[in-house]
């Protein structure tokens, strides 16, 4: 970790965390407020036949009810626009807005939403994923080919967008390969679950609205209600106060616009406070089911010549960032291996069902899981060792990506022997326990984003940023970098963040993309603050400003133990003058360029920018009598280009690990026949307890990359959930004979592959 | 039908008009303005509600508040004496194990009851004892490290 700059970093927002004095959504109250409900459809297929809110309103204590009828009809949407705020004529799934009531109280506004009348006449729900493209299956949206959608999308009916792979000649390596296999795995759906179930609330004064919401994307959500509400976005301002976790859940525009509209109705501040149940049912960012038929031709000494896949993925109801995801999948579905010829298609297809969207690494952990079972299969097929077998196919630098991107420094087979000597690969184990491995890999996010520094009148220091805490310590993190470059301490620093109009536009807490990009703007800020302070000194130490450097508080003429200045006596000065101000954005890295000729559905991202490798080992304990697996050990390897903030990162690394195991075993969405969720709740739904979690050892591998964010770091927060459903998974077939080809791996799914008689592993 | 009551939250005094149904986490952070215990689920699943009722740590979603009274509750803002924090308030933010800090106030009560109850509890102990609360972030490893240096802390306090 060579570029460790605080071993030890003490969280800005730590202390308020602590002691409960910080305040997130759900704590907030302002004069006037009242309390909004929402009606949901809580049926998958619908047409409204009619929607009467005259018993609800008149309800003593109700002040507002709003539906379609009262806000433009806007249809939004990241790559298709399919949706609206509210239902209009047809509802799509369970959990979508019909209605919203603000109330005196939270009890009075559930009384009178459900005291609207909604006459729904049922209509056939999609639920399946493989008939979901049949000619004759329901249309989800019967108008679907008059949306406006990316003109990269390839669409048609349920078909919501088509991406693919195509490089080399896949037939051609097929029948070359000594020999082929294929197979299918299934994944359930699963959820992100943040602990703070989400809160929104909108106050107006005159024509400008102030929104405190749990987001993790305030920018994306103030363009979002700017959109739908038809208003400029200078008057939409977005606040996350303390964001209790989003995991990709609270990205995109979330609720804000409805919630925006009927403090406007109502004409007093309302809040939305969801309760468990809606956290489950009403995001549309749940993580997508998938089917996954891998095909692999691989030569006699193990080299891979060819892959072939096809992946049906889960869009849900309506299209928010999934099609891009689709996109994704299709590069995880090729994985981190030389592979000289490939066909891969990823269709994204409409159900009934809750919209999919990006939680924690999208699509990563399910391909990965399926895709290294299979590679598992292939090596058992060639009487190989998993590791051996991966050894000879990972890629290198100079190697080749599925697109045509060629790697720089990558640090992929170190993850490989690492994770594998981390956990004693090959060591002899009881009856029953085993390890397995599995390698993954995920890109990074270059772009826009912006920050200020200020050095303060008594020399503190001051950053602004539009960047997004969601718990991470990304955003925590930064003045670690603008101390390097002032030559300061990071806890002379206090960082203003999450209110958009007070910091500079950033993507927000999304796509692990904070340091990489608001990094390098505070970089760029702090660095014109830096000639200011060089300035200054140098006219009054009258030295040559070459000469001068910033170091522990000072500025001084360099190696020289008198002539020197403090950073405060210098803002002090400044503070009758030119003031010590800078702004940054600086250029985000290019994205490696790419061969695509004969791939479709390419929406942004066609090659990895600056990817992250990794492998994880599972050491895990199967009971063989009741298909209960145990995981007594997971050992994680990363290359992250490097890393800064080692707290930080082992604390994502442990995350990601135990939300992996959640999703190998615990975490699935249950539908009905007709696709509303069994289980939005967290008994049914199990997140893995402090009981549960194994003992897991990090490791880093460095790998700076000349494309990365500062020092050439790459993202970390999402990939470690990655790879461990499929170690896992490896690790039980290893254990117990059987290979489990559904996630989550239930008990009872284990046992039943236990229980097959087929043998066939 | 509203009974008046004194709820002794922190070693304060609060009379508070009450309505029987209502739970002890309404109330702290509705009346009492004491909005640090959270809501994760209202259902006794997450533990992010914890509060402390004469010292045994209880989930306030599924506490009623007229229960309460009489009684001395703990909530997380009552853990730090003045400025100075609490050793597990400290020992969490040096081990990481606070992230987006929403499990963080039940965590903290958990681990004081814990220990209270066991002063030096084994690795297999605090995971016993904090398993009733609910971490989506850290895996909870800077968590159990935070509550065995805090131990240690406090023994030598002693
Ligand atoms: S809110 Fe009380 S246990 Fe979750
Ligand atoms: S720190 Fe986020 S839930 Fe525990």
């Amino acid at each position: 970790m060579t570029a460790t700059l605080a071993p030890t970093l003490i969280r800005q927002d730590g202390r308020d965390k602590v002691t409960g004095s910080g305040r997130y959504a759900a704590d907030l109250t302002v004069t006037g407020m009242l309390h909004g409900a929402f009606r949901v459809a809580e049926v998958p297929h619908a047409r409204i036949r009619r929607l009467d809110t005259t018993a609800a309103r008149a309800l003593p204590g109700v002040y507002a009810i709003i539906t379609a009828a009262d806000v433009p009809e806007v249809r939004y949407g990241a790559f298709l626009k399919d949706r609206t705020i509210f239902a209009r004529d047809v509802v799509r799934w369970e959990g979508e807005l019909i209605a919203a009531v603000a109330a005196a109280t939270p009890e009075i506004a559930a009384q009178a939403a459900a005291l609207i009348e909604v006459d729904l006449e049922p209509l056939l729900a999609v639920t399946d994923l493989e008939t979901a493209t049949r000619p004759d299956a329901p249309l989800v949206h019967a108008e679907w080919a008059t949306y406006e959608a990316d003109e990269n999308l390839v669409r048609d009916g349920n078909l919501a967008s088509r991406s693919t792979i195509v490089k080399g000649d896949a037939d051609g390596g097929m029948a070359d390969a000594y020999i082929v296999v294929k197979d299918r795995y299934v994944a359930d759906g699963s959820h992100a679950v943040p602990i703070e179930p989400r809160a929104i609330l909108a106050e107006w004064q005159g024509d400008h609205v102030t929104i405190w919401s749990s987001t993790q994307v305030p920018f994306a959500a103030r363009s979002g209600v700017a959109e739908t509400l038809g208003m400029p976005q200078n008057q939409v301002r977005v606040i996350v106060p303390h964001l209790g976790g989003g995991f990709g859940a609270k990205c995109e525009l979330g609720f804000e616009p409805q919630v925006a509209a009927l403090a406007q109705t109502a004409g007093r501040p309302v809040k939305v406070v969801f309760s468990r149940r809606e956290e489950f049912l009403l995001p549309d960012h749940r993580r997508e089911r998938m089917i996954l038929e891998l095909e692999t031709g691989v030569r006699r000494d193990g080299t891979i010549v060819a892959r072939r896949a096809h992946l049906i993925i889960d869009n849900g109801a309506y299209s928010m960032d999934e099609p891009f995801l689709g996109q994704m999948a299709a590069m995880f579905a090729v994985g981190p291996y030389r592979i000289p010829n490939v066909d891969v298609s990823a269709d994204v297809v409409y159900t009934n069902t809750q919209p999919s969207g990006s939680v924690r690494a999208p699509t990563g952990p399910t391909t990965c899981w399926a895709l290294e079972q299979h590679h598992d299969v292939v090596a058992e097929r060639l009487g190989l060792d998993p590791v051996e077998f991966r050894r000879r196919n990972l890629v290198h630098e100079g190697d080749t990506g599925p697109t045509g991107q060629v790697f720089e420094r990558i640090g992929a087979l170190e993850t490989l022997e690492h994770a594998a000597a981390a956990i004693g690969w090959g060591r002899p184990l009881p009856d029953g326990e085993a390890i397995g491995i599995a390698t993954g890999w995920w890109p990074s996010f270059p772009g826009a984003s912006g920050a200020n520094v200020t050095i303060n009148a008594d020399g503190s220091g001051t950053i602004v940023t539009g960047a997004q805490e969601c718990g991470t310590g990304a955003v925590m993190a930064l003045p670690i970098l603008a101390a390097e470059v002032l030559g300061m301490r990071p806890d002379e620093f206090r960082i203003l963040y999450q209110d958009t109009d007070a910091g500079p536009y950033d993507g927000g807490a999304s796509g692990s993309q904070t340091t990489f990009n608001n990094g390098r703007a505070v970089i760029a800020a702090a660095t014109e603050v830096r000639e200011q302070l060089l300035d200054l000194a140098a006219d009054l130490l009258e030295a040559n400003r070459a000469d001068l450097e910033l170091i522990d508080g000072m500025a001084r003429v360099k190696g020289s133990q008198t002539s020197s200045v403090s950073i405060a006596d210098l803002a002090s000065q400044a503070a009758g003058a030119g003031l010590l101000l800078g702004r940054g954005s600086g250029e985000p890295p290019p994205t490696p360029a790419v061969e695509t000729a004969n791939c479709v559905g390419r929406l942004g991202a066609e090659s990895f920018a600056a990817p992250t490798f990794f492998t994880h080992a599972a050491h895990v304990k199967v009971d063989r009598d009741t298909g209960v697996v145990r995981v007594l050990e997971i050992a994680a390897s990363h290359e992250s280009g490097v890393v800064i903030n080692p707290i930080g990162a082992t604390g994502q690394i442990y995350g990601g690990v135990a939300m992996g195991i959640g999703q190998a075993l615990s975490e699935g969405v249950l539908l009905s026949e007709d696709g509303r969720q069994r289980n939005p709740y967290l008994l049914d739904y199990k997140l893995q307890t402090v009981a549960d979690v194994p003992p897991i050892h990090v490791d880093f591998v460095d790998a700076p990359s000349p494309t990365g964010g500062p020092k050439g770091l790459k993202g970390i927060a999402e990939p470690p959930c990655v790879p461990t459903p499929g170690a896992i998974a490896n690790a039980i077939v290893r254990a117990a004979g059987s290979r489990v080809r559904e996630l989550p791996m239930t008990p009872e799914r284990v046992w039943r592959a236990l229980a097959s008689t087929n043998g066939e592993n | 039908m509203r009974y008046l009551v004194t709820l002794q939250v922190n070693r304060t005094s609060y009379p508070v008009e009450l309505e029987v149904g209502r739970t002890l986490l309404s109330v702290l952070r509705g009346e009492l303005g004491l909005t640090g215990s959270k809501e994760g689920c209202d259902d006794s699943e997450c533990g992010a509600c914890m509060v402390l009722i004469d010292g045994r740590p209880v989930n306030s979603c599924s506490y009623l508040a007229l229960q309460a009274a009489g009684r001395q509750i703990t909530t997380v803002e009552g853990l730090a004496s003045g400025t100075k924090l609490h050793p597990l308030q400290q020992a969490f933010l040096e081990h990481g194990a606070v992230q987006c800090g929403f499990c963080t106030p039940g965590m903290l009560i958990s681990a004081t009851a814990l220990l209270a109850a066991n002063p030096d509890p084994t690795e297999d102990e605090i995971r016993a004892g904090l398993s009733g609360n609910l971490c989506r972030c850290t895996g909870y490893v800077g968590i159990v490290a935070a509550v065995r240096s805090a131990a240690a802390e406090l023994a030598n306090a002693d």
